[in-house]
């Protein structure tokens, strides 16, 4: 976009100028958008658009819609003569608008065809800047799984091959007993391994899969997750707090809010626990918290919660707590809808850990 | 910035909307005339003390000026210049009947689009109306043609000389206050 405006705006026909979801003026090019002062409400230089703000906020519901000004001479703190075509657009891949300033002859008909023109070009040109950031984010995607692969998978892969050199020396020994040790620990690695491929493929198609809306009733749905998880005696899962339904991803919520429980439950370090899901209802987001009243996560691991493969729990426990994907699987399929999640600070003295997560009520294009 | 409000200056062409508009703000005046294509659009900054009235309104107001081509006529009401207007000053020329024929009808065919909007009726060249020997222009503009709008209240001016040209924006101004737009 910022090639396009250049290329114009370098003939001396355009000027170009990039204005912010506020209205103020962020850049400028071109000397026919000289009046046009960066860092000032767009207003205030092009006043033909005071009294208008209202219907330049609309432009961003209807991106096919713009602004058209043919024909005007502003005469703001000089006695200028100058008459221009003014087209202001918003522009959703740049999340700004657009202003496209020509010189207008007589034949304004002409001038606003020919910035019609220009328009579909800026367009095209966003589109295809969107499409490269797409491309460029699914390459970090693939580099941080390959990452992934060779640093997680790698540590089993020559464990197993270790394992099957002991196998062969135990047959060759005789040691059936021992060799019988070897294969069962054989298997369960296999079976480890399969499931972090599993949960690796999981997590790279999120993004990818369907992004139908449906009205999802969140009371029934948290209720039917409360009910469904296995819990050993003394332990209770507390729904509280106000769950509206609305239109959302149904699966992804699902898979959320089932895996902040689960993860509460099952690094929970007493036979007796409760779990809180609670949510607060605003215009723009569901606000959810999963709190437990378990050991917590000590601060400094408070990043690391979220990377693939990553748990906590060291020696036989780590067996089965997991392979640490759960939490990094929340996390990508939040922010795959514009959402965010937090581990809040425990208060001083007190267990347990707390997860914050805001789920937008709108769903927005954040390809991750 | 100051609060600021849209206003059409409309009026059938070589009326002086023009000259009226750059008197108004660069206190100027040509003889020569240059008829306005399209639109021209003024800022012209009002300090509060010229705006007077209760407390809470005495807040400096900018008028940004719409000096609309006359070739316009009555489309000017389908273009998108007349959006968001808040009042229309109306401006006819006291020698020239049809002038003041066709401020009758910009007055309804602009309270019909913006209902509710300031109107003030400009009656400009004032300065040439004893050598025309007089005219009728301003019993027309309170005749029953314009029944149902109410009483649109009218100012004499002379963009040539500048008198009550000031005033009569200032006026505009305030009835657009006093009606919230």
């Amino acid at each position: 976009m910022v090639a396009a405006g250049r290329f114009i705006a370098s003939r001396n026909v355009y000027g170009l100028a990039w204005i912010g979801a506020d209205l103020i003026v962020k850049d400028r090019y071109g000397s026919k958008a000289d009046f046009i002062s960066i860092g000032q409400p767009v207003s205030d230089s092009v006043i033909p658009f005071i009294g208008s703000e209202d219907e330049i906020l609309d432009l961003q519901k209807n991106p096919d819609a713009s602004i058209e000004l043919p024909g005007v001479v502003i005469h703001g703190g000089n006695d200028s003569q100058e008459r221009y075509n003014l087209s202001l657009f918003w522009s959703p891949q740049e999340r700004c608008y657009l202003l496209l300033v020509a010189r207008a002859s007589l034949d304004a008909a002409l001038e606003i065809e020919l910035l019609r023109h220009v328009r579909a070009r800026l367009m095209a040109e966003a589109e295809i800047k969107a499409k490269s950031d797409e491309l460029a984010c699914a390459n970090r995607d693939l580099e941080d799984f390959a990452a992934i692969i060779s640093h997680d998978l790698k540590a089993p892969m020559r464990a197993l091959h270790y394992m099957t050199d002991d196998l062969e020396a135990a047959l060759a020994d005789n040691r059936l007993d021992d060799a019988r040790t070897k294969l069962a620990w054989i298997r369960s690695q296999s079976r480890r391994m399969s499931s972090m491929l599993a949960a690796l493929l999981d997590y790279s198609s999120i993004g990818r899969k369907s992004r139908a809306l449906e009205p999802v009733d969140t009371k029934a749905l948290v209720n039917s997750i409360a009910s469904s998880l296995p819990l050993e005696d003394g332990f209770n899962i507390v729904v509280e707090g106000d769950w509206p339904e609305f239109e959302t991803l149904k699966a992804p919520l699902d898979l959320v809010l089932r895996n902040l429980a689960d993860n509460a439950i099952k690094h929970h370090d007493r036979p007796d626990g409760v779990v809180t899901m609670s949510a607060r209802d605003t215009p723009d987001a569901l606000v959810i918290t999963v709190s437990d009243d378990g050991p917590g996560i000590a601060p400094e691991h408070h990043q690391a919660v979220f990377l693939p493969f990553r748990t906590l729990i060291a020696g036989d426990a780590a067996a089965s707590a997991g392979i640490g994907m759960g939490l990094a699987l929340v996390e990508r399929t939040i922010q795959n809808m514009g959402g965010a999640i937090r581990l809040l600070p425990a208060p001083s003295g007190q267990r347990g850990a707390t997860f914050e997560v805001i789920w937008p009520k709108t769903l927005t294009e954040t390809p991750i | 910035m100051s609060r600021a409000r849209k206003v059409m200056l409309l009026g059938e062409i070589g009326v002086g909307k023009s000259s009226l508009a750059r008197r108004l703000v660069f206190d100027k005046f040509s003889r020569e005339y240059k008829p306005t294509i399209g639109v021209e659009v003024y800022r012209y900054d009002i300090p509060a003390a010229a705006l007077g009235g209760p407390k809470s309104l005495v807040e400096p107001l900018s008028l940004i000026l719409w000096d609309t081509d006359g070739n316009f006529g009555d489309a000017i009401f389908r273009h998108v210049y007349i959006k968001q207007a808040a009042a229309a000053v109306i401006v006819g020329d006291q020698s020239r009947p049809d002038t003041i024929d066709a401020m009758l009808r910009l007055a309804r065919g602009f309270a019909d689009v913006l209902p509710g909007r300031a109107i003030h009726f400009v009656l400009n060249k004032d300065d040439l109306a004893d050598a025309a020997g007089g005219s009728d222009a301003e019993g027309r503009l309170t005749t029953p043609q314009i029944a149902g709008l109410g009483p649109i209240p009218f100012i004499k001016t002379s963009a040539m000389s500048g008198a009550m040209v000031e005033q009569a924006f200032i006026a505009t101004a305030k009835a657009i206050l006093r009606r919230g737009h």
